[in-house]
């Protein structure tokens, strides 16, 4: 009777183990996922930088940063298990959002934007790309996996 | 001879002592990363609120601006959401260590 309640308190045990690993799992570190959002933070920053000078004198740059913005994004949707950052580049790429996305949109519709909007919307852009830059470093790198 | 009882009163305490040293500094980096956020985004509205009144924002940017900040605040929560996952994948590893150093210290 005692081993029974044994077996059955470790396989409870276990069971509650193994529930935890699988609803943990996070993609491993990408050291081209996290040189893609360095290299675009700094693109997109420098490209808002224009917006308060016409956009139709700028059309050309935003389409190229869009177009790869909408690459990193299919990136980081085609990796395992990667869910999570996913969510992360489509809450900053929406053009219906508050973000990278919804400034362009903005911008394109009201032709040039004030200098503070733009100086403050720099600043949130810089930061949510560093959430996504901060959860790609913290990741495992695959050396470390046993 | 060391029995199996010894062996589950040495994982035991290595458990405990692991979990201290973990959850603490987990708490520490979770309560820094949280009252960072917390900071900028009061200063950030002192000056937003500041430029809508001297008219260097428009009711419209001001707007925008704070929609941008919950977006934000949206992409903090899942970056501390992936981090804690990340943390509890290292904490499954290191369990599975804790348990093979106890029982090699036990048995041999």
């Amino acid at each position: 009777m005692i081993i029974r309640k044994k077996i059955k308190s470790t396989a409870t045990i276990l069971a509650l183990f193994f529930v935890i690993i699988s609803c943990s799992t996070i993609s491993v570190f990408s050291p081209e996922a996290y040189k893609q959002a360095v290299d675009l933070k700094v693109e997109s920053l420098e490209v808002m930088s224009f917006a308060t000078m016409p956009y139709t004198d700028y059309e050309e740059d935003v389409d190229f940063l869009s177009t790869e913005l909408s690459k990193a994004y299919e990136f980081s949707k085609g990796r395992p298990d990667n869910e999570i950052s996913t969510r992360q580049w489509e809450i900053l790429i929406n053009p219906d959002g508050n973000l990278l996305g919804g400034f362009l949109k903005r911008w394109d519709e009201e032709e040039t934007l004030s200098q503070m909007f733009v100086t403050e919307m720099q600043r949130l852009v810089a930061d949510a790309f560093d959430t996504i830059i901060g959860l790609e470093s913290g990741k495992i790198d695959p050396s470390e996996i046993k | 001879m060391p029995n199996f009882n010894d062996f589950i009163l040495t994982v035991k305490n290595d458990l405990l002592d692991f979990a201290k040293e973990n959850l603490e500094e987990y708490k520490d980096e979770l309560l820094k990363d949280g009252t960072q956020f917390v900071k900028k985004t009061k200063s950030d509205l002192e000056r937003w609120t500041e430029g809508l009144a001297s008219g260097t924002l428009s009711p419209a940017d001001f707007e925008f601006l704070l929609k941008g900040k919950k977006d934000l605040a949206e992409m903090e929560a899942l970056k501390q959401l992936g981090l804690s996952k990340i943390r509890i994948t290292k904490v499954t590893n290191s369990i599975i260590d804790v348990i093979a150093g106890s029982a090699i210290r036990t048995f041999l």
